[in-house]
């Protein structure tokens, strides 16, 4: 089963895969599902001096099948406290969506998560609630980011 | 700049040479006939989907010419600037950079050597450089990558024609020579499509016809407003090009944007009301109401109330002001029967049924619109054939039925959106005082019912009258009488009787079209006015002044055309008729100014009736050559006074 899937994967895929177990970006771990080599189990650790600092986060990401001329489908799956990231952990960013192009790469992808967990853009919220919460009040937004942290994702 | 102009009013008037094309032969008649009522025409085109590529090439070319600039640079400058050349031109020449810099348009980039691998950006695989290719940013990218970037922009709609090049950060936009270069015959079609749709859709001087299955656009050949303008497409439908509803002149857009939502909106309450079953007010039974009248008696508990009002009928008697105008509310209201909450509920009652007054006239006359069409189009396919063999003559010279029935449908159209604005026009209860909006309400209902009438008389005769002479040419046999020589036929058709009976009903026929155009005419050309100002208009203007002012605009063409029949004489006779009438009806408002009788049409006028040879008769409609005789030949109406009931 393993390697019949194997021969069918896109040569990009093998050697996206590849590359992010041989040169992992810092603060960023993807490991390929070995049933499913579409699969990725992410964990990308909070960037310093956020709110999420100290915390591991797991998320999910999946190459659908027209890859790479569509976007991988990406999920946390850890809870956070995040304006962009909603209670199913979907989140809200553009080179996921519109703005994906076919030349960006899973790496890519997570680095821009990573960003995002450093620069929130209540502007424009996918959690509605933590959103109005950062705007109104962004230093108890911030004390309750970090508690999630602390929380869900040690 | 000034080349640029040249070219685009030479543009112009070739198309203008081309219209009107709105009248094109579907039905095979003279378009002379169109019975297309409005008073300011619009001047437009109406282009194929075939003619649409050519005119979209020709901008193309155009702006290519002129900005000196490849095919893919033009389609993009043309779709940023609405496919409007002239803006074009401006932006363009504003500043160059800034729009090329907008729009992706970036300077072709040197590309290296052929004779060289290099790794795809996006497959990763390994390509001869002369194999792949590349946006004029010369970032290059396999062509299998290439296709499935292109049929995935495609499959993800319209937004494909702005296609960039799919390296993050780099905006130059990919030509359209490369999108179909590299995608599959079904991909290229789409992405065809998109494109001409893009060229009707973004531009301000073209709509696509709203008919389902039609593919033709209509181009204004002026600058366009947001006033409602009626188009006619080839495939004979009418729409207004400013708000893609049916055709509605003469009344505005903003009109009928509200009655649709009205309507929708008490979809509920219709449903309801246009019901033939409501409950007794009194035992709560079914009642239901199969006639007329609507004076409605229980039969269980006897109770006689009104089916408009559901008010006892005892109330509905002279003292309340007559059975039609059935203002029980008025009343009560003066007489202070009514608390504040059940004031409330009976205003919101007397609102609605207000409204459903005008829905159902509105909706009726949609209806008798369909049925007409679909008259015609029976008549056109097999009734004229039947009915030529009956009365001897060729079906080309029975087309003035269809020319009746298209005249049905067009009145029934505007009859309809005139319902639409009495709605919104007059309040739900003018006040006594206000005497200025109780004569002009006066005004419209009496033109309003004055064109309604002869519209009904119009689609009878050309219906029921129609149907019951051709049954009685077929009860008397068209072939008879084998003489004793062997076989000499009595062609009872070409019979002198029938031919008689035969073109009496021509006449009144081609008369009665004339005469509802006429009234419809008025109509429109009253509302397009405004009511206001035309009763100023009457009220104020000397004489002399008037005379010179009102002239009709629309039927000027048919003056010109001198010629030969009555009816065409009759359509000649009619803009003087019409003016006339319109300065006699001031006088008589001057006398009694609250009389919207006063404003009739039907004015006698002997000085034109002589002009003209004839005198037409106001019931009927045939026109009477005797101008001594005082009653009408066919159906002895007496000339100038009031119309009996037939
Ligand atoms: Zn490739
Ligand atoms: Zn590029
Ligand atoms: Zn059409
Ligand atoms: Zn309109
Ligand atoms: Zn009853
Ligand atoms: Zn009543
Ligand atoms: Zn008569």
């Amino acid at each position: 089963m393993g390697s019949n899937q194997q021969a069918q994967l896109p040569r990009r895929i093998i050697k996206e895969s590849q590359r992010l177990l041989s040169e992992p970006a810092p603060g960023i771990k993807a490991v390929p599902n070995e049933d499913n080599l579409r699969y990725f189990s992410v964990e990308i650790d909070g960037p310093g001096s956020s709110p999420y600092e100290g915390g591991k986060f797991r998320l999910e990401l999946f190459l659908p099948e027209d890859y790479p001329m569509a976007a991988p489908k990406v999920r946390f799956l850890t809870k956070i406290y995040h304006p962009n990231i909603d209670k199913l952990g979907r989140i809200c960013l553009d080179i996921l969506k519109d703005k994906w192009s076919p030349a960006l790469q899973i790496r890519t992808v997570l680095l821009s998560i990573q960003a995002l967990l450093s620069a929130p853009n209540p502007d424009d919220p996918l959690a509605e609630n933590v959103a109005k919460h950062w705007k109104e009040n962004e230093a108890e937004a911030v004390r309750e980011a970090r508690a999630w942290t602390m929380r869900w994702a040690r | 700049m000034e080349d640029d102009s040249d070219y685009e009013d030479s543009y112009v008037a070739s198309d203008v040479e081309d219209y009107p094309t709105s009248e094109d032969g579907d039905y095979g008649y003279d378009p002379q006939t169109e019975p297309e009522i409005s008073m300011r025409r619009a001047a437009y085109t109406v282009l194929s989907e075939e003619e649409l590529k050519l005119r979209q090439q020709e901008a193309l070319q155009q702006v290519m010419q002129v900005l000196s600039i490849s095919e893919g640079e033009a389609v993009r400058v043309l779709r940023h600037c609405k496919w409007d050349v002239n803006r074009v031109n401006e932006e363009w020449f504003a500043d160059t950079e800034a729009l090329r810099d907008k729009i992706g348009l970036v300077d072709e980039q040197p590309t290296g050597s052929g004779r060289r691998k290099e790794s795809c950006g996006i497959c990763f695989d390994e390509f001869w450089v002369s194999e792949m290719h590349a946006a004029p940013c010369n970032h290059s990218f396999c062509r299998g990558c290439w296709k499935g970037y292109v049929h995935t922009a495609i499959s993800g709609g319209p937004a494909v024609l702005s296609l960039r090049c799919p390296l993050p950060d780099c905006s130059a936009a990919v030509p359209a020579a490369l999108v179909t270069a590299v995608s599959d015959p079904k991909h290229r079609e789409k992405y065809h499509l998109y494109s001409l749709r893009s060229f009707v859709e973004d531009n301000q001087r073209l709509e696509w016809c709203p008919a389902p299955g039609c593919e033709n656009a209509v181009e204004a050949l002026h600058e366009v407003s947001n006033e409602a303008m009626d188009v006619t497409c080839r495939c004979g439908s009418s729409f207004c090009f400013n708000c893609k509803e049916e055709a509605h002149r003469p009344v505005d857009c903003e009109t009928v944007k509200k009655w649709i939502i009205k309507n929708s909106a008490e979809s509920e309450n219709l449903n309801w009301i246009l019901a033939n079953t409501k409950p007794c007010p009194k035992c709560k039974r079914p009642i239901e109401k199969n006639q007329g009248c609507m004076h409605m008696s229980c039969s269980q508990c006897k109770h006689e109330f009104c089916w408009l009002c559901l008010a006892s009928w005892q109330e509905h008697g002279e003292r309340t002001g007559g059975f039609y105008n059935c203002n029980k509310y008025e009343s009560a209201k003066k007489r202070g029967d009514y608390d504040a909450e059940s004031l409330k509920r009976e205003h919101a009652r007397v609102s609605l049924q207000r409204y459903m007054h005008y829905y159902q006239r509105w909706a009726e006359n949609d209806r008798a619109r369909s049925q007409a069409l679909s008259s015609k189009a029976e008549a056109n396919d097999k009734k004229l054939e039947v009915l030529s063999e009956f009365v001897a003559t060729p079906t080309s010279q029975l087309k003035f039925i269809l020319d009746a029935w298209a005249q049905v449908v067009e009145c029934r159209r505007i009859l309809k959106w005139t319902y639409a604005y009495g709605y919104y026009r007059f309040g739900d209860n003018i006040p006594d005082e206000d005497t200025a909006q109780k004569q002009q309400q006066g005004f419209f209902e009496f033109n309003q019912g004055q064109a309604e009438m002869f519209l009904e008389k119009l689609n009878g005769v050309v219906e029921k009258d129609l149907d019951n002479l051709v049954e009685e040419f077929k009860r008397e046999p068209g072939l008879s009488e084998v003489a004793p020589d062997g076989s000499v036929f009595v062609d009872q058709a070409s019979s002198p009787e029938r031919q008689a009976v035969w073109s009496k009903f021509r006449e009144q026929l081609i008369g009665l079209t004339e005469v509802t155009r006429m009234h419809f005419v008025k109509l429109v050309q009253e509302l397009e006015k405004g009511l206001d100002q035309l009763l100023a208009f009457y009220s104020e203007q000397p004489e002399a002044e008037a005379e010179a002012e009102v002239e009709p605009a629309a039927v000027s063409t048919a003056e010109a055309s001198g010629s030969a029949t009555p009816a065409q004489q009759a359509t000649a006779k009619a803009p003087k008729r019409s003016k006339r009438s319109r300065i006699s009806s001031r006088a008589a408002a001057d006398k009694a100014s609250n009389s919207a009788a006063a404003f009739s049409l039907q004015e006698a006028d002997s000085e034109l009736e002589a002009e003209a040879g004839y005198w037409q008769c106001r019931r009927c409609t045939v026109i009477n050559r005797d101008l001594n005789s005082q009653s009408c030949s066919m159906c002895a109406q007496n000339r100038r006074g009031p119309i009996s009931a037939s």
